[in-house]
This record gives C-alpha cells, structure tokens and sequence, in this order.
C-alpha cells in the first residue's frame, strides 16, 4: 500500500518537472525542434494574408512569415482564422505568431506583445463615385451612414474623427464593407487605405473613391505580435526585420504586394 | 483557469448584454409571429386542391428548406439590392428568419393534420359535417396536440438562427459578445455570457409552449 503510494508520488513529481521543464524551453527553441513556424493570419485580407486562386496562402505577411521560417530552417504552416480568433488562437498556444494587419494598440498589448512595427498605413474614408463627399466632414453628419469592420483600427478611428455620423459594424473582412458600399446599406466606408486599395480592382471600375484627405492623425503602424512569454521569438522577429530591411528582401516584398497590384495576375 | 475568468469585466458590460438580449427576444417575437402566419398560410395553401394555391407553396417550402439560411441573408442583404430593392438589415434580418422558419413552420403543421386517423375524418364525413366543421371540431384539435413540441422546437431554432444577423451588422445578442470580444479579448467570458441568455430565452419559449400545450388541447385527445 505504502509503496503504491510512493510510486504515484514520485510519478506525480516526475511529471510535474517535465511539464514545467517544457514551459522553460522558449517558444523559438519549441519551433525549431517541431520543425514547423505556427503563423496566424486573417483570412480574405489581401495584400497582408489571403488564400489565392491555387488555394495556397499568400500575401506580404505570408511572404515575410515564409522567410522566417526559411532563416529558422522550418516548414511554414499557415493557419487562418476569423479577425475575432486571431488573439485567441495566439493565446491559446495554436499559433507562434500572429502575422495580420493589426495595429499595436495598448490595450491589445495588455494580451499580447508586438514587435516592431513593419509598416505603416492609413485608415481612408471612401465613397462611391456617384457621392457629393469631398472633404471629411461632408461625411462627419448625422444622416451619413459609415460601414466599418468590427473590431478593426479603421473602427476606433471612425468613432473619434467622424462622431456625428452613424457607424455600422460589419464582420468577414474588408471586402465586407465594400460590398455594402455598392448595396446602398452605407453612405461610405473607413477602412486602412492598402486593404481598400487592393480590392478595388475586384469590383467594377470607377465605382468606389477614395476621399484625398486621410483620416486621423498621420500614420498607423502594423506589426506581427508574439505571446508574453515568447520574449527570444519577439526579439528573433525584430532581428529578422532589421535583416531584411539590409538585404533588400523587405524592399523586394513591399513593392511587390503593396506598391503594386501586378500580383494579381499570378495569385 | 476558473482563476482567469473575470466577471468584473461581464459585469462593465451588462448594459450592451442587456440590449443584446432586448434585440434578440425583440426580433424573435416579431419574426415567430410572422413565421406562424406565414407557416400556416403556405401549409394552407399547400394541402388546398387548387393548383394556382398548391404549387407556389411547394416552391416556396423546398426553396427554402433546400438553401442554408446564411445564404437567404446574404441574398436578400446584399443581393437584392443591386436588383433595386434595398431593405435596411434588421427588416431584412426578420424577413429572412420570418420566411426561412415559415417554410418549416408550414411543414410541421401539414404533418400534424395528416397524422389525424382517416377513420375521424369519415366518421365526420357521414355525420354530415362540412369541411370548415370537420377542420374545426376534428382535424385541428388533435392536429395542435401533435405540432406543439416540433413548433417549440422551430422557434427555438428561430432565435438560435437570429445569430446570423449579427452579420450584416444588427445589434443582438451575438454582436454584443463580439463586441466585447474585440473590445477586451476575452472571448471565453463574453461567450458564455451570451450563452448564459440564450439559455434564458429558451426556458422562457420553454415554458410557454408547455402552458400553450395545456391550455390549447382538448383533454379527451390524450
């Protein structure tokens, strides 16, 4: 009786120390031992992270997300979910990092760490052609109806610079607003201006406009975001940046997915 | 992990719950009053032996019952529209959940009057009840003690399905949880929450139905 007794006890240990041993190793030295880079991505948000015509993941993050796992010497798996799920699934130990459009706000830092920002955009306000809005605050007025996307930069950013007009929130993505854009649901949309870019060619031509002035104050800067815990990966990612931004990869991404629309011929 | 979960944040957001579930029972009363009337419309109009009546019915009902409801909103919401009718989303949200659940509706009730025995009906027959009469006296009494369980079962369905609405942008219950989701990322309190009020609604439909079930049905059936 006894003994069985001590046997638990010292299996109770013996796992004890291997699952904690388990939570010392780092996340950068897990990757490499499973030999697959975890990325996150949200899903239809091009140019950042899509799924293209052959079904296969692409996009500037994705790209960049590749060369990571390239310079670790893994396989990348991409996994994709619903802007909503991207944190929990980062949270939850699914993915390694979140590799989507998002803004390191404070408040989301409270849950998650940021690497340095890797590019910065600005969140628009457009407009169908036919539309008499010029100026931001001709769409600043109660009967404007403004479509955002729940949960987004662009969302905040409509509430502080356009209060007096009514904001609805939608969800599956950029093109969601647009789409309610051109069926008349709203007067005009908020949304960062290289998402709203990108899909326009989509849509039939001269349909939907850009307002000249941006909104808000200068830039919004976007970067991929680690667990607290995974303090080597977050400094790997930073270090990985400076990298790229030397050997003239970030260069050869940047205008490839985000100056241009060229890559619409091959994705 | 019961550690992690904190209702202080639920708490700071009873007030956009509350309007969540005010949405919600709103859009569902209004949306389950419709369905019944359209429900027992179609099925009316379904089991007549008028052609011009009986077909459009048939249409109707396999139309709906073979396409997912997500589909019937975005059609209606987005679709519709460049068609040239523009319908603003909470009526579009109830006229979708409204014709989707009709549809149903109109099946359950065909099944509760045919479940009615032959014997009944020509028993009223050769006591030289009219048709109104025998639907009256015969046929509908017993059909309602038989369609009153599937009907909860539809409605229930009903305010489930009024999630989806969220979708194209209404404010209900869902919204309210993702709302809070993508405010303080805190998707296991919001949700359950949520889930939590959805339970409530559906002891409330729960309850009604049992007392609806007493008081509608002759005694002598069962």
């Amino acid at each position: 009786m006894i003994q069985k007794k001590l046997v638990s006890i010292v299996l109770a240990v013996v796992v004890t120390l291997f699952l904690t041993g388990i939570s010392f190793a780092g996340t950068l030295s897990e990757i490499v031992k499973r030999g697959e880079l975890r990325v996150a991505v949200q899903s239809g948000a091009p140019p950042y992270a899509f799924i293209d015509k052959k079904g296969e993941p692409a996009g500037s993050m994705v790209g960049f997300s590749k060369g990571m796992a390239d310079a670790m010497g893994v396989k990348l798996k991409v996994l994709d979910f619903d802007w909503d799920g991207l944190i929990p699934a980062l949270l939850s130990g699914k993915a390694d990092i979140l590799a989507a459009d998002m803004t390191p706000t404070l408040k989301r830092a409270l849950k998650i760490s940021f690497a340095d920002p890797w590019i910065e955009v600005q969140p628009c306000v457009f407009t169908t052609t036919g539309a008499s809005y010029n100026l931001l605050e001709d769409v600043n007025k109660p009967d404007v109806t403004v479509g955002v996307l729940l949960g987004s930069t662009g969302e905040g950013i409509a509430k502080k610079y356009l209060p007096k007009a009514k904001i609805k929130s939608y969800k599956g993505g950029g093109r969601m607003i647009v789409q309610a854009l051109l069926a008349g649901h709203v007067d005009a949309g908020v949304n960062d201006d290289l998402a709203v870019l990108t899909v326009l060619p989509d849509y039939p031509p001269n349909s939907v406009r850009l307002l000249d002035k941006r909104l808000g104050q200068g830039k919004d800067p976007l970067s991929f975001a680690v667990r607290h815990d995974s303090v080597n990966l977050l400094q790997w990612v930073n270090l990985y940046f400076g990298t790229v931004r030397s050997n003239g990869d970030y260069d050869k991404n940047i205008s490839y997915w985000l100056k241009g629309i060229e890559w619409k011929k091959d994705h | 992990m019961l550690a992690d979960f904190n209702f202080r944040v639920i708490w700071e957001y009873m007030p956009l719950f509350l309007t969540g579930v005010r949405a919600t029972a709103f859009i569902a009363a209004v949306s389950i009053t419709l369905a019944l009337i359209t429900g027992i419309l179609a099925c009316a109009c379904r089991i007549s032996g008028i052609k011009a009546l009986k077909y459009p019915a048939i249409a109707y009902i396999e139309l709906i019952r073979s396409t997912p409801l997500l589909v019937q909103i975005y059609f209606l919401y987005f679709g519709l529209p460049t068609l040239g009718l523009r319908i603003p989303e909470l009526q579009t949200g109830i006229l979708a959940l409204m014709l989707n659940s009709g549809a149903y509706i109109a099946e359950i009730i065909r099944a509760g009057i045919n479940s009615v025995d032959e014997g009944h009906i020509e028993a009223g027959i050769s006591s030289g009840l009219n048709y109104v009469q025998r639907m009256r006296f015969i046929i509908l009494p017993q059909a309602l003690g038989v369609t009153i369980p599937p009907l909860l079962g539809q409605n229930i369905v009903l305010v489930k399905d009024s999630a989806l609405l969220s979708l194209i942008s209404v404010v209900e219950l869902t919204r309210s949880g993702q709302t809070m989701t993508s405010e303080r990322f805190m998707p296991a309190e919001a949700f359950l929450t949520v889930a939590f009020f959805y339970m409530c609604i559906y002891f409330c439909l729960k309850a009604f139905a049992d007392w609806s079930q007493r008081k509608l049905i002759f005694r002598e059936v069962y």
